[in-house]
């Protein structure tokens, strides 16, 4: 995994754990805006640097990332030749266009239609440089893609149809994004505090994380796929139904096929992105799931930010592999409840150890995806 | 996984957004301000597929496309980089490709599962590979899938790749697919992928299956490749779909559609070809 906190695990948990958090702002610039906005940006040397990316640059943060989740979990290459790929990005190739935009004088759009070779390029980049022969999935679900590529890899290994899966999630910064979501007004002034009284919106971040999946553990503690579920919220194509119906059944499919009841979830990792709509409907849609037995919530966008598609691998890694080390983290931002929330997500790291989790996520276009997660002992 | 209607929506290259919105009004009342051209493709392929057919509120919708909304992506691109502004916000929502979905399902009143797949030149072949896990699983139980593209982004990807030469069509081909065999018109009988030809070649000749009617060939399927391929199926008929109704880069589901609909047969396979050499066959049966 690559986020603003590093590409080290080890340092990146550790920053969770000790809540260090690297914001940015950036400027407005092309758009002549007399104002910056926070951002999550990725910084481990000068490469990093904005005006430094060229196409080159982003495909090495994703083969690093790969590369490293290929070397973690100890695959053979056979055992790497015979994998499916399964990735999620709501940018896909657009920061590498942009990354060589930079450098032509071309109009932008005829320049973009005759460079971009559609949603699947990325993903075949994966592909070639690994000697991956398997299938190839790419999911573009807005902030749900990487939530669903991995439900779907799960899924399929589940089915006996695959023995193993590598499921990325990639998304870097972009002017498009960035501009975009300024425009809807939805970027906060400088502090990210999700179910706070005082959240005015989100922030996003820039990240690539990689995760293996395969039918059987292969170490003490490694987490296992319970069940997961994916609905269509047709409320609005920007926001979710505030009373929180179709999220929470979403949280119920994803229980129901995980066969486990409510009261077995020993903490969800909500989605959380701070803006008005997502922590009214999330909030709504945890009371009618769980009632007044409600598990402990946290938020991990604060540390590295909304990484939109991204965010459903690399906000697993993050909770996860906080878990193995010993601790649910915390909600870095967070002061005052809300109290049309009535919600209080954890303020201080909290002790965890073997349990089943719930992993949610949201998206434009109504995408629902829930997550069920156990790290608990086999027959337990 | 019986399919139970088909269609196929092939639409001129240079068809406009209010072409295609007249068209759509012979399906639904719903008027549609904030959307484009590969949001009215989808609506409309889609619409055509399930006419005259009372869906469940639980129907998922599994979009595949090669290119979805990028032609929406790069207007938006050119309000950033040329025109130096921020985009107009609902240009900036629809770059995102699930839009599409977003809107038919909220048009059609469902809220199954809603997923949108890409792979390259394989799209709608993984696509259904998705929708049989989750017909496996009991994830869903009715679905429509369709394969939507717009013909100028389809001819840069495709031109990389062959020397062949099509009409470049706007293309929305879609499938309305329940586990019943009820009231349906045919069924998927085989949806199965190989790392190469010769891996698709040795499955031809050891199947066990029925005779095939007709076969039909994806775009970088060369002559000589579809040459061996018809010597051990033996076909009645090849449905050259590409030569008559033009290529998208979803000219796959549309030729799906289109067998399922017009052409002649009880058995088609569909035999197709990524750029890296990987090869995917769908087997329809129609009743």
């Amino acid at each position: 995994m690559t986020c603003s906190l590093g590409d080290s695990l080890e340092e990146i948990i550790d920053a969770v754990r000790h809540k260090r958090i690297k914001i940015d702002r950036i400027p407005f610039t092309l758009a002549s805006l007399p104002y910056s906005k926070p951002y999550y940006l990725i910084q481990r040397n000068v490469t990093d640097k904005l005006h430094n990316r060229s196409e080159q640059y982003f495909y090495e943060v994703l083969f690093s990332a790969v590369s490293r989740a290929l070397l973690n979990a100890g695959l053979n290459r056979t055992e790497t030749k015979d994998m499916n790929v399964f990735f999620g990005s709501t940018s896909m190739d657009v920061p590498v266009f942009e990354g060589n935009h930079r450098k032509s004088s071309s109009t932008v759009s005829g320049m973009f239609l005759q460079s971009s070779y559609g949603y699947g390029k990325i993903a075949g980049a994966i592909l070639e440089k690994f000697g991956i022969e398997g299938n190839c999935y790419s999911f573009a679900t807005a902030c749900t893609s990487s939530a669903n590529a991995l439900l779907y890899a799960a899924a399929m290994i589940e089915e006996g149809l695959i023995e193993r899966a590598l499921v990325v999630g990639y998304d870097l910064f972009n002017n498009l994004g960035f501009y975009g979501f300024e425009a809807l007004k939805s970027i906060a002034e400088t502090y990210y505090r999700p179910f706070d009284r005082m959240r005015d919106g989100l922030i996003l971040g820039e990240a690539c994380g990689a995760v293996i999946l395969e039918g059987k553990r292969r170490n003490t503690g490694d987490f296992m796929h319970l069940g997961g579920a994916n609905l269509c919220d047709t409320y609005s194509v920007t926001s979710h139904d505030e009373e929180g119906f179709a999220v929470a059944e979403t949280m119920n499919r994803a229980l129901r096929q995980a066969g486990i009841p409510p009261g077995d979830i020993c903490a969800v990792k909500a989605h959380a992105t701070g803006t008005e709509n997502n922590d009214r409907t999330e909030c709504a849609a945890m009371r009618v799931t769980f009632g007044c037995e409600m598990p402990p919530v946290t938020c991990v966008k604060p540390f590295i930010g909304h990484t939109v598609g991204a965010c459903g691998v690399n906000e697993l890694i993050l909770f996860t592999e906080s878990v193995k080390t010993g601790f649910i983290p915390s909600t870095p931002g967070f002061r005052e409840m809300d109290d049309k929330l009535n919600l209080t997500p954890l303020t201080e790291n909290m002790e965890a150890g073997e349990g089943i989790f719930m992993l949610n996520y949201f998206g434009f276009g109504g995408n629902c995806t829930t997550l069920i997660l156990s790290n608990k002992g086999e027959g337990e | 996984m019986y399919i139970h209607s088909a269609s196929s929506f092939i639409g001129a290259e240079n068809a406009d957004v209010n072409f295609l919105k007249e068209k759509l009004r012979c399906y639904t009342d719903e008027y549609f301000r904030r959307v484009n051209r590969f949001i009215l493709l989808t609506m409309l392929g889609a619409r055509q597929c399930i006419h005259n057919h009372a869906l469940d509120f639980d129907t998922a919708i599994y979009l595949t496309t090669e290119h979805g909304n990028l032609g929406e992506t790069a207007s938006v691109l050119d309000e950033i980089y040329a025109a130096r502004s921020l985009p107009k916000p609902f240009g900036f929502i629809n770059t995102m490709s699930n839009t599409a979905a977003f809107y038919l399902a909220r048009n059609l009143g469902v809220r199954g599962r809603n997923i949108m797949v890409s792979s390259q030149h394989l799209s709608f072949e993984r696509g259904l590979e998705l929708m049989q896990v989750d017909f496996a699983l009991g994830a869903t139980g009715n679905a429509l899938i369709g394969g939507v593209d717009e013909a100028l982004l389809s001819r840069t990807a495709l031109e990389e790749q062959t020397s062949r030469v099509f009409r470049m069509v706007n293309g929305s081909g879609w499938l309305y697919v329940k586990p019943v065999k009820d009231g349906a018109c045919g069924v998927i009988s085989e949806i199965r992928s190989f790392s190469d030809g010769p891996a698709c070649i040795n499955w031809m000749r050891e199947r066990r299956g029925s005779h095939i009617d007709v076969v039909s060939f994806g775009a970088l399927i060369d002559d000589d490749e579809a040459a061996a391929m018809k010597e051990i199926l033996h076909p009645v008929a090849e449905f050259d779909y590409l030569r008559e109704y033009g290529y998208s880069s979803s000219a796959t589901a549309c030729g799906v559609g289109l067998f399922i609909m017009l052409f002649q047969g009880k058995t088609m396979l569909h035999i197709n070809r990524d750029q890296r050499g990987h090869f995917a066959v769908i087997e329809i049966e129609r009743y």
